[in-house]
């Protein structure tokens, strides 16, 4: 072998020995970088599964405040003298509305609220009259509420269930 | 030169961005954490009344017990009715009768509150608002869906 192959041999092992050199530095740097997500992914996966499962969307719920007469029951109401009367009887899946000494049948408890909101303007009615809800027992509940919502609406502060 | 150039291609072939992925699923978390609320036990679930344009007001009432009336089978409307005190197991009228009496010597203005399935017939309600009546409960209220019925 020459002399100038030697120092090609050199030359070539040195350049070797600097590019592995670099490689195992850029190989420290990126390990000291890299942060292990695994765990980290399990969890979050684990958590979105939870709550995908486990969530129901619900409607908000409110109330309607029905309340009762301080001694006494329901049967023994002590009814003023005015009261007005709304009828409720069960018609198919629907409901019948009927108010008593009025003519008027609404047809739907929206212009139940309007007949009642419109009464209160006359002579003897205002707000504070009585409203008192007479429903058949076979009646669907829903009925009987959306009659309540109705006089609420109306905005009459007297509302009371009543029996035969 | 050309294995080499093959494992690069190889190489580059495996590689997966989990970015957006993982961008995805934060998102999704952060939307499920922030909505979910758990569902109080004293709430069964049930089809409550929808009325039209309900004026139901969502309060939260301190000094509570709310009574759940539910068809014993939702999807038989003949099947009976269960009557049941916030979280406890169906029991009879007496024994929520016997609750209250229990509760409104603890609580003097004691509220109750009625849940009842909109499909059940108004006699199987009464006779629940009868109960609280009997009891001397003047605080009453009837719980129905707030916002737009059907």
């Amino acid at each position: 072998m020459t002399q100038e192959g030697h120092q090609l041999n050199a030359a070539t092992l040195q350049a070797r020995a600097r590019s592995r050199r670099q490689r195992h530095i850029r190989r420290q740097r990126s390990s000291a970088l890299s942060v292990n997500l695994t765990p980290m992914i399990d969890v979050t996966f684990l958590l979105l599964i939870f709550f995908l499962v486990t969530t129901t969307f619900e409607k908000p719920e409110g109330l309607f405040a029905a309340n009762l007469p301080r001694d006494s029951g329901l049967s023994s109401l002590a009814l003023p003298i005015s009261p007005i009367v709304v009828r409720l009887t069960a018609e198919g899946d629907g409901c019948r509305i009927c108010i008593d000494n009025f003519t008027r049948v609404p047809a739907s408890f929206g212009d139940l609220a309007d007949f009642l909101k419109n009464v209160q303007g006359n002579p003897g009615f205002d707000d504070q009259t009585p409203v008192v809800i007479i429903a058949e027992d076979t009646l669907a509940w829903d009925h009987v509420v959306g009659c309540w919502n109705a006089a609420v609406r109306a905005s009459c502060k007297n509302i009371a269930f009543g029996t035969e | 030169m050309l294995s080499v150039r093959k494992t690069k291609l190889r190489r580059q072939a495996l590689i997966l961005s989990m970015a957006p992925m993982v961008d995805v699923v934060f998102l999704l978390l952060i939307f499920f954490a922030l909505v979910t609320r758990f569902a109080s036990a004293e709430n069964v679930q049930m089809d409550l009344p929808k009325p039209e344009h309900s004026a139901a007001q969502n309060v939260q009432l301190k000094d509570r017990v709310v009574i759940n009336c539910r068809l014993a089978d939702p999807g038989d409307i003949g099947a009976g009715v269960l009557y049941s005190v916030g979280p406890y197991p169906p029991e009879s009228l007496e024994r929520i009768s016997a609750r209250l009496v229990v509760a409104k010597k603890a609580v003097e203005d004691l509220k109750v509150v009625i849940r009842a399935d909109r499909r059940l017939p108004f006699a199987a309600v009464r006779v629940v608002m009868q109960v609280v009546a009997e009891n001397r409960i003047e605080m009453m209220n009837l719980v129905a869906h707030v916002g737009e019925g059907e």
